[in-house]
């Protein structure tokens, strides 16, 4: 059952055109990430859905609702600000007890739910702290608090992990997914970072230019990219547009193109036992990155520079270094689709097996 | 459908009271002074605004303004540098001393001027004995009144941006190899022109319009030490409101000329800083 | 660490020069003032200050400076407000206009009013039937001394709103709260020093202001005359001591108003230090 849901939304700031016939539905539940980069409108779609601003077209839906005209804070949300936005004149206590106090509820009660909000984001003890006198991921976490405290159905974070250090940010993710998962609350995240968005989100919607170019599971975006946008920006992918020149690859259409990523190449040492080695292209080490937990290897290929993961426990390559290069497939873009091409040598073997 | 501007509540108040004070403060009267300038007959204005006695008076408010507004961009400038640049003892009393000119009643600026530059005044009679320079009741006494209203405009113009130019501009400029003054003139400079440009434009329209200070220590003398707004309140003490609206209205147009030059030079500098020119 | 050492000589040439023009421009005559006044001795001083037209004259001043400073701060929040929390057509036009008063010369904003509210004008009539008389009376010196100090406040608060943005009311906004309850415990404690400033310039100013004033007042001994325009009576009478006796009471008003200036930058500072 769809929960949040806009209808052929458009969006203008004076000239530019933000959102364009934008349709979205979310599910009860659900942690959804809208993904895209910057100018995008994706943040646009959340200040929208929080009444923060409005459409010059179109309906947005909540709970079977039309609430184009009832203000954001009646629509039953809570919003956590990209800079969260904390009071900086009040204190941990105050900040939680803000949406609480305007709504009249009892002091004794207001109390009660906002020592329970901060055993659950793991702040006892701070309740008498200024914004100024936390932590980045404590500031989040009082935001986070803050922005439940009415108990909202539903949670938009603009942005949530930008403003802290990539350690903690790393934290704060499964955190987040716990406390969302363990709450149960329909949440909506803007975020630029694909990494973000796959590891924390059940559903994402990538935004594009105002469109919104696709909506599924990080797994079916990987897999099935339905524009070639989606097929570029998710993964870290190398345009070839020369891919018939490949080993086993042919093109259709003058005018196709396509997208390689990391994980749909192999490279092999000369001399390592090799499946398909008469379809494997051979080419030269140009460059190699250490990555932490692998290694990103270089190679020219036709004139294109492809990148290929190798693990640090394979046998070391080095610069200057001749190998060779299997492609399993490559995303095909003919016009606006998009498909998967893959190394015709493994179609055939699986027909022998 | 109901349009809601933001989800800050409080437009509808804010708006309402804005406008009230507004129209009822500067709206109406502004008003008032246009549609009175619209009766007045053309060839009057002319008349009036070009009676030699008129166009002496313009001429003295428009060039002691302006040398004071020049003498005040050296000072303020030097006043700026030295606030922001060095420490000594007593740098907290002159960056406070330094708004006195917005604090002190200029008429009571202006007795005090006149007193102490009048022949026989402390300071007037030195420059007398010693160089027979008249101060008081001349140009220079009126140049000196305008100095004293215009400092805190410069310096307090400048001072902001030279804090916020990065000492790494500076040392950046030392490592290529440049002196202490080429560092200055090339790389300090251009970054406070723009602030000098509006402290000197903000100091002379203000000095243009100086009444208070300025009355007492120029003496009035017709074609010699009568500035303009001199002549306005001579005029309005005789009930020629005709008169007295023609002069003011072209004080006002060189007020929006000087306002506007600013205005430009400002955007042109904005455009080339952030790359849309 | 210093890379370059500073220039001693430059430094000292430069620091003098300072000390020398201020001292000359600013502080000499404000001595000049206090030695004039007390020059023959405390009584006479004494005398000139509780003269019967000189109190009466300050109680003027106060009543002018009062009006303006509770009219201009309720403006000045209120256009700084609109200003910095919303978007609207004609945003650019009303700076303008609320800036217009200082750039205009305070004859300029005398002689307006006068054509506003004189004689001459259609509404002459209409008030003079009610009783009520603007120029050369107290209400034409009380909108003079408004019209001069109007935009003090607002611009000392449009920075300081801008700065700070509009997320944290946006955040109180979405949690229900009304424009009252946001503005006083979200916005105001981010703008109470710079208000209280705006309040300090205003009121200084205020006191001070004479060419727009002097245009307004029936030059009324005791009726309508401030302390700046008593002064000048005076001091045309070549009653010098009285005048400059009179002009101390001032002088000392706008020290004690710098010092307050320092006061509250320094607090304010501090403050914005620790919401980093």
């Amino acid at each position: 059952m769809a929960y949040v849901e806009l209808h052929d939304i458009n969006k203008h700031f004076k000239k530019f055109h933000a959102s364009k016939d934008i349709n979205i539905s979310i599910e009860k539940g659900k942690l959804v990430a809208l993904l895209g980069p910057s100018g995008s409108g994706k943040t646009t779609i959340l200040r929208m859905i929080a009444g923060l601003e409005n459409p010059d077209s179109g309906e947005i839906v909540i709970d079977g609702k039309v609430v184009n005209n009832i203000p954001g804070s009646e629509r039953g949300i809570g919003f956590v600000f990209q800079s969260y936005a904390l009071f900086r004149y009040m204190t941990v206590y105050d900040n939680i007890a803000f949406g609480l106090r305007v709504k009249k509820t009892p002091e004794s009660e207001i109390k009660k739910r906002v020592e329970e909000l901060l055993e659950l984001i793991g702040c006892t003890g701070l309740e008498k702290r200024f914004p100024s006198q936390l932590s980045g991921g404590q500031r989040q976490r009082v935001a986070f608090a803050r922005a439940l405290a009415p108990n909202p159905q539903i949670l938009l974070l603009d942005e949530p992990f930008a403003a802290i250090d990539a350690k903690v940010r790393m934290e704060l993710r499964s955190w987040l997914r716990q406390m969302i998962t363990k709450l149960n609350i329909t949440s909506i995240f803007v975020t630029h970072d694909q990494d973000e968005a796959i590891e924390v989100a059940d559903e994402i919607i990538v935004t594009n230019q105002g469109r919104v170019e696709q909506t599924g599971t990080p797994q079916e975006l990987y897999k099935n990219p339905a524009t070639p946008f989606v097929a570029q920006f998710i993964g870290q992918s190398t345009e070839v547009s020369n891919f018939d020149e490949f080993k086993c690859f042919e093109k259709e259409d003058v005018n196709q193109t396509a997208f390689i990523r990391p994980e749909f190449v192999s490279i092999f040492k000369k001399g390592e036992s090799v499946q398909f080695e008469k379809s494997a292209e051979e080419a030269i080490v140009e460059d190699i990155i250490f990555r932490g937990s692998n290694l990103e290897i270089k190679t020219r290929i036709h004139g294109n520079l492809i990148s290929a993961i190798r693990s640090i426990n394979e046998p070391a390559v080095e610069i200057g270094e001749e190998i060779f290069v299997f492609i399993y497939r490559m995303y095909v873009v003919t016009n606006d689709d998009v498909s998967l091409l893959t190394n015709s040598s493994i179609a055939e073997e699986a027909i022998v097996i | 459908m109901k349009k809601r501007r933001s989800v800050i509540p409080g437009f509808g108040i804010s708006l309402g009271i804005t406008i009230t004070i507004l129209s009822l403060v500067v709206l109406i009267p502004l008003c008032s002074l246009v549609v009175f300038s619209a009766k007045l007959s053309f060839s009057e204005f002319v008349y009036t605004v070009t009676r030699p006695r008129v166009l002496s008076g313009y001429f003295v408010s428009i060039s002691t303004a302006f040398i004071a507004s020049l003498i005040n961009v050296v000072m303020g400038l030097i006043l700026a540098f030295v606030l922001v640049r060095y420490d000594f003892k007593g740098k907290r009393f002159i960056d406070g001393i330094i708004e006195l000119p917005f604090a002190l009643p200029t008429a009571v600026a202006g007795i005090s001027l006149t007193h102490l530059t009048t022949t026989n005044g402390w300071v007037g009679s030195l420059f007398y004995n010693l160089f027979g320079i008249k101060i008081a009741y001349t140009r220079i006494g009126i140049t000196i009144a305008l100095i004293f209203i215009g400092i805190p405009f410069v310096v307090r113009s400048v001072q902001p941006v030279l804090e916020k130019i990065d000492i790494q501009y500076e040392e950046a400029a030392f490592i290529l190899g440049a002196d202490s003054k080429t560092t200055f003139f090339k790389v300090i400079f251009p970054e406070i022109l723009p602030a000098i440009i509006s402290g000197f434009t903000l100091a002379f329209a203000r000095s243009i319009g100086e009444y208070g200070s300025v009355v007492f220590i120029a003496g009035n003398t017709p074609y010699e030490t009568e500035i303009a707004p001199l002549l306005i309140m001579s005029e309005l003490q005789e009930y020629d409101y005709s008169a007295a609206t023609s002069i003011a209205l072209v004080m006002l147009a060189i007020a929006v000329v000087i306002l506007s030059v600013n205005a430009i030079v400002q955007s042109i500098v904005s455009r080339r800083v952030n790359g849309l020119a | 660490m210093e890379l370059r050492k500073e220039n001693k000589v430059l430094k000292g040439v430069l620091v003098t020069i300072s000390f020398l023009f201020l001292g000359i421009f600013l502080i000499l005559p404000l001595i000049y003032i206090l030695v004039t006044a007390f020059r023959y001795g405390i009584s006479e001083y004494i005398n000139a200050v509780t003269d019967e037209y000189a109190v009466k004259a300050a109680m003027l001043t106060l009543e002018a400076t009062l009006f303006a400073v509770v009219i201009n701060t309720v403006f000045g929040i209120a256009a700084a407000w609109l200003i910095t929390k919303y978007a609207f057509k004609g945003k650019k036009l009303l700076s303008t206009f609320i800036d217009l008063p200082v750039t205009v010369s305070p004859i300029i904003a005398g002689l307006i009013y006068v054509l506003t509210f004189g004689r001459q004008s259609f509404l002459y009539p209409i008030l003079d039937s009610y009783g009520i008389q603007i120029i050369f009376a107290v209400p034409g010196i009380v909108l003079a001394t408004i019209f001069v100090t109007f935009p003090f406040i607002s611009r000392e608060l449009i920075p300081v709103l801008t700065a700070q943005g509009s997320d944290e009311e946006e955040a109180a906004a979405l949690m229900g709260a009304g424009t009252f309850h946001i503005f006083r415990k979200v916005t105001f404690p981010h703008i109470k020093w710079a208000l209280l400033y705006g309040v300090v310039l205003c009121t200084a100013r205020a006191m001070g202001e004479f060419g727009a004033v002097s245009v307004l007042s029936g030059h009324l001994r005791g009726k309508t005359n401030t302390l700046p325009l008593y002064i000048e009576l005076l001091y045309q009478g070549y009653d010098f001591t009285g005048a400059f006796a009179a002009s101390s009471i001032l002088v000392v008003l706008a020290v004690v108003v710098l010092i307050l200036r320092l006061v509250i930058e320094k607090k304010g500072k501090k403050e914005l230090d620790l919401n980093k």
